[in-house]
């Protein structure tokens, strides 16, 4: 019997694989993004401050979703993307 | 040999149905109830029946691949719809993929969400969907199994495999299906379709993010009063996903309800004002971290209220069910919304 | 990325079907509905496995 697999499906595209750009972790900009679940900025704002032992942190910032229940807007992963070398995502709880 | 994700036609050999049930739960394709062959013929059959509509689809998320009618047809095949079923599931699937529905996001969601799909105009009754008594439950081919395709498709497709991209606490037993039909024909206003700008004649299916159907009981009231006083009452939440993270609801009137409201005067649009304004959740039932939280989000209250929806035109309501003095209130995953698409046939 | 143990299935999975590979920092499950003195310990951890993760 030949029969239809019910997971095929054609590969979207511009799903190409992509090369993550190297980051200085002691000295470039970084972003804190948040994914605006509770204590995620709080889980964020302390490992800012252990950075601090062995960096500049004036240029850690802190990044947010507007909601936890919806993507990032497109235009904020943009800004992040333009001022940042770095990111780091507090995104899976 | 190509690995048999990657295989559009797949040969089992001579598999009996019970040899074909238990290679499908090998594979993760089902959600643990037996599944129908997707034999070649049958997906055939069922394909033929959307050339109405040709459109290609959207990547569907999380596991952005882009569907073939084939595929889909397999899993209407495997949840036991008639092949006439399968241009609903397809209407379904492309209001599922409405960028402001959020897929991804009500499937990897701790939340217990999955999706509602409403059926309006004439196919509800060309193909038997139950609008009347126990319209959310048991014993209708169509309802039970266009409700279940959708959800082997965002299995399959889509990727929502449970503890994996499937990230519900608990769950949900909407997850296996729920599909109903408006009962318009003792609907007081106009049919739901219709106030959206669909056609009379049109075939319209609605797709929501939701939980399951939170019963509302009012057998005592004997005025519309009355009755928006418990609807908003039992609205009112402070564990609902909107109270925070806004967005829209389903309010599904029984019909004995309807007539009571349409009887002293009120229409679609003041049922929606009062429910908005009277189902707001006072800070006092609110935790003061939570109420911390919200604020911090941008969620303000309106003075020491916090609203349950955005707007009152974030209460959907129409009519379905039997005889009863019985509604539902259908809260949503909060950050998606409600897509509306005409089933072409 | 910081993800919880729990969560790093979904994390890994959402990043196959987008074809990237994430560098992963990993904490113990939940973070939310922790005190200050329970974050503390996630905070410890997940700012040893970024220190790790980047020879800083």
């Amino acid at each position: 019997m030949r029969i239809y697999n019910p997971t095929f499906g054609l590969a979207a595209a511009g799903g190409e694989s992509m090369a993550l750009k190297p980051v200085n972790w002691k000295s470039d900009a970084i972003a804190l993004f948040s994914n605006s679940k509770p204590n995620a900025r709080e889980l964020l704002d302390g490992i800012r401050s252990k950075l601090g032992a062995f960096r500049p942190t004036e240029n850690i910032n802190f990044v947010a979703k507007n909601s936890a229940s919806q993507p990032a807007p497109k235009d904020l992963i943009e800004e992040v993307a333009a001022k940042y070398r770095g990111a780091l995502l507090a995104i899976a709880d | 040999m190509k690995d048999i994700a990657e295989q559009e036609v797949i040969d089992i050999g001579d598999l009996d149905i019970d040899g074909f049930n238990a290679f499908a739960l090998e594979q993760g394709w089902s959600d643990g109830m037996p599944l129908y062959p997707p034999t070649e013929a049958k997906v055939a059959q069922f394909v033929d029946t959307v050339r109405g509509d040709n459109r290609p689809f959207a990547p569907v998320p999380p596991r952005q691949v882009v569907p073939t009618l084939q595929a889909l047809a397999a899993n209407a095949v495997m949840a036991g719809c008639k092949p006439e079923y399968f241009p609903v599931v397809t209407a379904a699937l492309r209001g599922l993929l409405d960028p402001d529905y959020n897929l991804h996001g009500t499937l990897a969601t701790t939340h217990s969400c999955a999706p509602m799909v409403m059926v309006s105009g004439p196919a509800r009754k060309e193909l038997a969907i139950n609008c009347g008594s126990n319209c959310f439950g048991q014993g209708w081919q169509a309802n039970a199994t266009i409700g279940r395709a959708v959800g082997l498709i965002l299995l399959n497709v889509a990727g929502a495999k449970p503890g994996e991209m499937d990230r519900s606490t608990q769950g949900n037993p909407a997850k296996y299906t729920f599909c109903f039909g408006e009962n318009e024909e003792e609907n007081p206003w106009t049919p739901y379709h219709v106030r959206r700008g669909f056609a009379p004649t049109d075939s319209v299916v609605t797709v929501m993010s939701g939980e399951g159907p939170h019963n509302l009981n009012d057998h005592g009231s004997t005025t519309g009063d009355g009755l928006l006083t418990t609807f908003a009452g039992s609205m009112a939440t402070p564990g609902a996903n909107t109270i925070y993270g806004k967005g829209p609801c389903v309010v599904i009137i029984g019909p004995e309800h309807a007539a009571t409201l349409a009887r002293d005067g009120y229409t679609i649009e003041s049922i929606q004002e009062e429910l908005f304004k009277r189902s707001r959740v006072h800070a006092s039932r609110i935790s003061k971290e939570n109420q911390e939280t919200y604020v911090s989000t941008g969620h303000m209250p309106d003075g020491d209220w916090f609203a349950i929806a955005r707007s009152p035109q974030d209460i959907h309501i129409t009519v379905a069910g039997g005889p009863g003095k019985h509604s539902a209130f259908i809260p949503s995953f909060g950050g998606t919304t409600v897509a509306s698409v005409r089933i072409a046939r | 990325m910081i993800a919880t143990e729990t969560f790093r299935p979904l994390v890994l999975a959402q990043a196959k079907a987008r074809k990237v590979e994430p560098r992963l920092i990993v904490v113990k499950h939940p973070i939310g509905g922790l005190n200050a003195q329970e974050l503390a310990e996630r905070i410890e951890t997940a700012t040893k496995g970024l220190t790790e993760a980047t020879g800083t």
